[in-house]
C-alpha cells in the first residue's frame, strides 16, 4: 500500500483534525446516515468510509491512515453479536487488541484511535463517538506535528 | 558485494552454497568484497560508474560510511541486489528504532554494564545516524532477495538466473504453502506461548495457538523451520507486493484465526510489534511513523 502523504493544509490556518472513519455497512454506516437525517449534530471532522464490515478492515488500513497524515482513526461496526456476518467484529475486536498495544509500542498515543459499535437505530451513540475521538484528537493536536 | 551494519549471515550463506562455489567463482570477476578479496573502499570509489555488472549489498545503514558504501555501491553497479531481510526490509538491526538513539547510545556504550566510564566513540569511527531508515529509501534497488539469511539454494537460483541473464523467477506463495502440517480450518481456543506444553508435531502450529506468522511471510525459505517443528518468525518478510505491511497482516490473520477476548488477547501477545514486525520494523507503517518523528527530533 502506498503511503504519500497528502497535501499539508496550510500552516497558519486553525488547525481541524482529519479523521477517517471506516463504517460498517449494516450497522454504523447506516447509523450514521440515520444522523443525517435526524439532524443530530456532530463535528464534520470525520469522513466515512464504508466497508462491507468490520472483519474486512485489516490493521494496514488504520495503520496506513495514520502513517498518511490522519490525525485520528475510528472505527465502527455492529455490536458482539450482531455482526451481519456473524463475528467479523468479534475478529476485528481481536486484531484491535494487539494493534492497539504496536501503536503504543511505537510511541503513538492509542487515544488517536476509537473502536465502537454503533447500531443502525443508534445514532446518537454514533454521533457522541465522533465527538469523543474528535475532543480526544484535539488534545493530541496534530500527527504531523510531531513528525516536523 | 559490500557489507554495511550486518551479522554477515548473508554473504555466509552465500559462502554455503560449498560446491557449487567451484562452478560459480571462476565465471565471476569479483571487484570487492572486503573480508574475501583484498580491494579497499578507495578501490570500489576509483571504477568507473555502472562498470560493475552485479552487485550485493547486505545489512542496514547505521552510520555515515555505511550511507556513503551504499551510494557508491548503487554508482558504480548495473544491477544492485538488496540482499538479505536487513537490507530489504531493516530487519533485526531495525529493531533498534523502538529506541531512541540516546537510549542506544545509554545501553551500548554509556552504561554498558561490562565497562566502567563508558562513552561513545568519536574517533576513527564513522559517526551513527540517528534512526534506521530502509535502504530503499537512499536509493533504488533492481532486486530484492530478502531472507535472514537467504537459503544458500536460494542464492543458487538467483546467481545461476543472472550468470545466464536470465531475469530471476521467485514464486509468490507464502510459508504455508511450503508447510506440511495438516490444516483444518479450526478457530483457536487459546493462544499459547512458545513454551506452553508441547505441539502436535503434524498439525498447523496456528491452529494448535502458537504463533505462526507463516501465512504473512513470503515463502522462499520453502518452509524451513514449520517443517523443522518450529513456528515461522517472517525472517523473509511478506510475500509480493513485499513492501506491505507484514505486522499488521499477520495482526489481521491472527485476529481471525483467534477471536478472542480482548483481555485475553493482550495477555497472550506481550510483544506484537516485535512479534509480527520482527524482520520488518523498519518498513512498517508504524516504522515509518516512528523514523518520521526521530528525523524531526534531531531537526
Ligand atoms: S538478514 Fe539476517 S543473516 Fe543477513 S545480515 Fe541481516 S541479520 Fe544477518
Ligand atoms: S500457519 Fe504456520 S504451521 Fe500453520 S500452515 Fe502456515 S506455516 Fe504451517
Ligand atoms: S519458516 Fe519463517 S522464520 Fe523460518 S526460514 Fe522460513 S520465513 Fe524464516
Ligand atoms: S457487518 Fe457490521 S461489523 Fe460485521
Amino acid at each position: 500500500m502506498t503511503t504519500e502523504p497528502t497535501e499539508t493544509t496550510n500552516e497558519n490556518e486553525e488547525w481541524e483534525p482529519r479523521i477517517v472513519a471506516y463504517c460498517c455497512n449494516w450497522c454504523s454506516y447506516a447509523g450514521a446516515d440515520l444522523a443525517g437525517t435526524s439532524r443530530i449534530q456532530y463535528p464534520t471532522n470525520a469522513r466515512i468510509l464504508r466497508v462491507n464490515c468490520t472483519g474486512r478492515l485489516s490493521p494496514e488500513f488504520i495503520l496506513a491512515a495514520l502513517d498518511m497524515g490522519a490525525d485520528g482513526v475510528l472505527v465502527s461496526g455492529c455490536h458482539p453479536g450482531d455482526c451481519h456476518y456473524t463475528s467479523g467484529n468479534l475478529k476485528a475486536r481481536a486484531r484491535w487488541a494487539m494493534m492497539e498495544t504496536a501503536i503504543e509500542q511505537a510511541g503513538v498515543d492509542p487515544r488517536r484511535v476509537r473502536l465502537q459499535w454503533a447500531s443502525a437505530s443508534e445514532a446518537q451513540l454514533f454521533a457522541d463517538g465522533v465527538r469523543e475521538i474528535t475532543e480526544q484528537v484535539k488534545e493530541l493536536g496534530p500527527i504531523r506535528s510531531e513528525w516536523k | 558485494m559490500a557489507q554495511a551494519s550486518s551479522c554477515w549471515g548473508c554473504f555466509q550463506s552465500l559462502i554455503d552454497i560449498h560446491m557449487n562455489l567451484a562452478t560459480v567463482l571462476p565465471a565471476l570477476e569479483i571487484k570487492f568484497w572486503v573480508c574475501v578479496v583484498d580491494y579497499k573502499l578507495a578501490d570500489l570509489e576509483g571504477y568507473p560508474d555502472k562498470s560493475i555488472a552485479v552487485g550485493l549489498f547486505e545489512g542496514v545503514v547505521r552510520t555515515e560510511e555505511d550511507l556513503h558504501l551504499l551510494k557508491t555501491m548503487r554508482a558504480k553497479c548495473q544491477t544492485l541486489i538488496s540482499f538479505g531481510s536487513c537490507s530489504c526490509f531493516g530487519g533485526i538491526p531495525g529493531l533498534a528504532n523502538f529506541s531512541d538513539i540516546e537510549e542506544c547510545l545509554d545501553v551500548k556504550f554509556r552504561e554498558n554494564k561490562t565497562v566502567s566510564g563508558g562513552e561513545v566513540p568519536s574517533e576513527n569511527v564513522p559517526a551513527i545516524l540517528p534512526v534506521i531508515k530502509p535502504n530503499h529509501d537512499y536509493v533504488d534497488f533492481d532486486i530484492f532477495l530478502p531472507g535472514c539469511p537467504p537459503t544458500s539454494k536460494l542464492i543458487l537460483t538467483a546467481v545461476t538466473a543472472l550468470l545466464k541473464g536470465e531475469p530471476i523467477e521467485l514464486e509468490p506463495h507464502t510459508v504455508c504453502h511450503y508447510c506440511d502440517r495438516e490444516k483444518k480450518d479450526t478457530p483457536v481456543e487459546k493462544i499459547l506461548r512458545p513454551f506452553d506444553g508441547n505441539a502436535d508435531p503434524d498439525r498447523c502450529l496456528l491452529e494448535q495457538g502458537y504463533i505462526c506468522v507463516g501465512s504473512a511471510t513470503w515463502g522462499l525459505c520453502e518452509g524451513l523451520c514449520v517443517n523443522m517443528g518450529s513456528t515461522c518468525r517472517g525472517c523473509y518478510g511478506p510475500p509480493p507486493p513485499i513492501m506491505q505491511d507484514q505486522g499488521a497482516n499477520a495482526m489481521s490473520m491472527l485476529g481471525t484465526y483467534a477471536p478472542l477476548p480482548p483481555e485475553e488477547i493482550k495477555e497472550q501477545v506481550k510483544d506484537p510489534l516485535g512479534l509480527f514486525n520482527r524482520f520488518t520494523y523498519a518498513t512498517s507503517h508504524l516504522g515509518s511513523i516512528r523514523i518520521k518523528r526521530e528525523e524531526a527530533k534531531k531537526k
